[in-house]
């Protein structure tokens, strides 16, 4: 245990002195999701004057509370994608060989892969979230059922998102190219997973596309527990099946570090990029 | 003019052999969800109806052929400033610009160059996006074929100006990644592509004007979905700026170079 707690710090640490290198960090932490926000915000702003919204999606009908609404699917996002960056970033250990230096080492691999997506997790998304919650304040639009409900949204967003960053950097020991995981799950991640819309606007196999993203299971919870002040008991079902898809994510990360790496040493790959 | 063609035959070239398909397919995709976000809003959260409120504002109850245009020109400025402006850093990167500096060809052929191949493949994808959204059943029209050319000649032109300057920016901080993604995500906002300007404060409308793509999307909106035709003052200001742009651009370019080569040694 021991073992892997100096693992995790030394690994965290990594990412810290990586990713604060410069000041311009405040741009992809702040600047990013804000403009993102008021972006989406305003094109979706002039649906929420359709006469009988309130019928269909009560959130919308108030603009403060569609400001809310898109706050919070901004705040997952970035949880969620800032992790995609971090699979990405650890595609430059491959290209500067440290990756193979990683894998003979005697750390635990699993311990690597966490900690890597749980320190850019860290890193990337306390400044936005930090201001999140200045504007739900500022808005007044959180109604909780029981002040115990913070720490819930707040586990059901870290725990699955450092499940997804371990899957996501483990998958990075096959493939030589990850700019592709950048494309693929930047734009289809946000509209799959509900970002900017509810749920039940999306058509059925997108919703079932969706519903393997962590994300989407997320901010049912985060949406449920902080607009919608509903208790861990009627949240129960998604906090669930949230527990279980991360619990996949990690064994599978598991066997992704097993299956490759055992590759990796037939085919001596893992220094080539 | 021989520089400019063969530039734009060299970009042809490389992007068919080397890297064909990524800025395509992730402009593409931002342009297509955008678009399908709209749909799916209206569809299923304003129940198909389009309020009053915003018809007023923008001159047509058309919300999805608004979205379509505004998502169609910003991925023409997307893509533009990926390739213009990313031109000089790209060669900096690869280890040419040093060959490029004593080549005895002009920068703004040059980059003319890189425009006519951005604007060229930009098109196709367009074509693309505009060939969706009549899947969707939108279906934008200009208020006349000049109107529409000298519309879209504007937005290129502004788009010309933005990179020749962004160019500038990104050799002398040695940097593209943060530069382009705040040009992207700052002008999908001040630039009003897939919402009516009004909506933003004050000052943001102001900050908004000092950016050439803002005057030339009040032109692009007035023909492709305002219907009230081309505004020639609002062009005129475009033009300026756009030149103004440009004009600041190419005279402090030696100076940038001489920055980012005395760096990289």
């Amino acid at each position: 245990m021991r073992h892997a707690v100096r693992i995790f710090r030394a690994e965290a640490l990594k990412q810290h002195r990586r990713v604060f290198g410069s000041k311009l960090v405040i741009f992809s932490m702040l600047v990013w999701p804000l403009l993102t926000l008021a972006q989406s915000y305003y094109t979706l702003r002039p649906l929420a004057a359709a006469p009988g919204i309130a019928e269909r999606w009560p959130l919308a009908a108030d603009p403060e509370r569609l400001l809310a609404f898109l706050a919070t699917g901004t705040l997952g996002f970035t949880f969620f994608f800032s992790l995609v960056q971090s699979a990405w970033h650890f595609t430059f250990e491959r290209q500067t060989g440290t990756l193979e230096l990683l894998f003979l080492s005697p750390a635990s691999r699993l311990v690597v892969v966490v900690a890597n997506g749980f320190g850019a997790l860290v890193q990337n998304t306390w400044l936005f979230a930090c201001f999140a919650v200045a504007g739900f304040t500022l808005l007044d639009v959180v109604r909780v059922a029981h002040p115990g409900m913070y720490a819930v949204v707040f586990l059901a967003m870290l725990v699955p998102a450092v499940a997804w960053g371990a899957l996501l950097n483990s998958l990075l020991i096959f493939s030589r190219d990850a700019a592709f995981l950048y494309t693929l799950l930047d734009d289809p991640m946000w509209f799959a997973a509900g970002v900017r819309l509810p749920t039940f606007a999306l058509p059925g196999w997108l919703r079932a596309a969706g519903s393997v993203l962590p994300l989407t299971g997320s901010l049912v919870v985060v949406r449920g527990a902080l607009l919608d002040g509903r208790g861990a008991g009627e949240l129960a079902g998604e906090l669930a099946a949230l527990a279980l898809l991360s619990a996949v994510m990690l064994l599978t990360a598991m066997m992704a570090l097993r299956l490759g790496e055992a590759r990796a040493q037939r085919t001596g790959r893992l220094g080539f990029f | 003019m021989t520089v400019a063609w063969a530039t734009l035959r060299r970009s042809w070239l490389v992007t068919r052999r080397a890297y064909p398909w990524s800025y395509f397919i992730g402009t593409l995709l931002l342009g297509v969800f955008t678009m399908g976000v709209a749909y799916l809003g209206l569809r299923a959260v304003a129940g198909d109806q389009v309020p009053a409120e915003f018809a007023g504002r923008v001159g047509t109850a058309d919300y999805l052929g608004y979205i379509a245009v505004g998502a169609a020109a910003y991925m023409f400025v997307v893509h533009g400033i990926l390739w213009i402006g990313k031109a000089m850093i790209q060669e900096q990167r690869e280890g040419t610009m040093g060959a490029l500096v004593v080549a005895p060809a002009r920068r703004l052929p040059y980059l003319l160059g890189f425009a006519a191949f951005a604007f060229t493949a930009v098109a196709l994808e367009v074509a693309v996006l505009l060939g969706f959204a009549l899947l969707l059943g939108v279906r934008p029209a200009a208020t006349g074929a000049v109107d529409a050319v000298l519309a879209v000649a504007g937005l290129a032109l502004a788009v010309f100006g933005m990179s020749v300057v962004l160019s500038n920016v990104m050799i002398v901080a040695g940097e593209a990644h943060i530069t382009q993604n705040t040009v992207f995500q700052a002008v999908a906002v001040l630039s009003g592509f897939t919402f009516p300007r009004d909506y933003l404060p004050e000052a943001l409308r102001w900050l908004g004007e000092l950016i050439p793509v803002t005057a030339a999307m009040d032109v692009i909106r007035g023909v492709f979905t305002g219907g009230t035709g081309l505004d020639p003052a609002r062009l005129g200001v475009a033009v300026l700026i756009a030149l103004g742009y440009a004009a600041a651009g190419l005279l402090t370019m030696p100076w940038a170079e001489r920055r980012a080569m005395e760096r990289s040694f």
